[in-house]
């Protein structure tokens, strides 16, 4: 005897198998008794399984449309920002916004630094006089530089 | 003529809110019902079979008319009812809210006539046990039997909703139904 076609007694009893198939679970139906029963069992269970699922309690349709339509609204209105559409005006701004930060910044970055100047050497050199600070404090001739530069030689003639 | 649910979901694509509203009109009560057949408790398939519809209105652009269109929303609603569950299954243990739901649908079921007493009693207990036993298979086999006896649907549309071949639904089916045969015969 061929397999059981235990899989397909369910599509065979809704008519679902292609003739073939079907001839031959009806062939194995007719010499199997265990297969036969089975096959009745099946019938009777897929009857009472509906009403063993039996039905939901009612509900209130005009409720249920209504509740969901608030819930589409509120969904519509939770849409992220970044997926909300927007105004043309502001999108074409953003858009100059960032075209100019990405222009000027780049401008910005590639430009060389500029050169130090011969002034600001010389400021630099002369700043070894804020090394000592609380004589420079006491000084009463800041204003005149020249002063100032030539106090290095001021403070060695007085040690020498 | 009723236009076809596919030219409905067409024009839902567009944003058409009446169009919308004639398939939520037409869907609303089998979406329900599916939903609490397998959930087993009417806020949830209320609130899921909501949710299944918003997911239509987002998505309707989507449906490409390959298949169904009740076979494209049935697998939006059997996929969020399936999520729900696997969601839901630690706070289930805790809480069986859904009891009262299926107490009461018990006592609405309508069994055939019968003058016996006792085989009036004996069919509402073996409904009952078989209800029960619905109620524990797999979700994927519960899904596969309700959508049969349910909403009467083909092997081959129940393999689209459930996303798998024709050969797997025949044994989600098979053992489902052997399951079950083996809680009648226990009584």
């Amino acid at each position: 005897m061929a397999r059981h076609p235990d899989t397909d007694l369910v599509p065979y009893l809704r008519g679902e198998l292609p003739p073939a198939e079907r001839e031959r679970v009806a062939r194995h139906l007719e010499e199997c008794p265990d297969c036969k029963q089975d096959t009745e069992l099946l019938r009777d269970l897929l009857g009472n399984l509906a009403h063993a699922i039996g039905q939901p309690p009612t509900v209130n349709w005009a409720r249920y449309r209504a509740e969901l339509r608030e819930k589409l609204e509120a969904r519509r209105a939770h849409v992220g920002w970044w997926r909300r559409p927007m105004p043309v005006a502001l999108s074409a701004s953003l858009a100059g916004i960032l075209l100019f930060v990405a222009v000027w910044g780049g401008r910005e970055m590639s430009r060389p630094a500029e050169p130090i100047g011969p002034d600001e050497v010389v400021m630099a050199q002369e700043l070894g006089l804020l090394q000592d600070l609380r004589t420079v404090e006491r000084l009463d001739l800041l204003e005149d530089l020249e002063v100032i530069r030539n106090l290095d030689g001021l403070a060695s003639d007085h040690q020498g | 003529m009723e236009p076809a649910d596919e030219a409905l979901c067409e024009r839902v694509a567009r944003r058409d809110e009446a169009a919308f509203d004639l398939l939520v009109s037409r869907y609303q009560e089998r979406a329900y019902r599916l939903a609490w057949s397998i959930l087993r408790n009417a806020e949830d398939a209320r609130d899921v079979s909501q949710e299944a519809f918003i997911r239509l209105y987002e998505t309707a652009g989507s449906f490409r008319g390959r298949s169904k269109f009740s076979t494209w929303f049935y697998r939006i609603l059997v996929n969020l009812c399936l999520d729900h569950k696997r969601k839901h299954k630690w706070w289930k243990l805790w809480v069986r809210d859904d009891d009262d739901d299926r107490a009461e649908t018990i006592l609405d079921r309508q069994p055939a006539p019968v003058n016996d007493p006792v085989d009036k009693l004996s069919r509402e207990e073996t409904l009952k046990a078989l209800g029960s036993a619905v109620d524990r298979l797999a979700p994927r086999q519960r899904a596969a039997v309700l959508l049969r006896v349910q909403e009467d649907m083909a092997t081959y549309d129940i393999a689209r909703v459930l996303k798998c071949s024709e050969a797997t639904v025949r044994v989600h089916l098979h053992r489902a139904l052997a399951t079950l045969k083996k809680t009648v015969e226990k009584r």
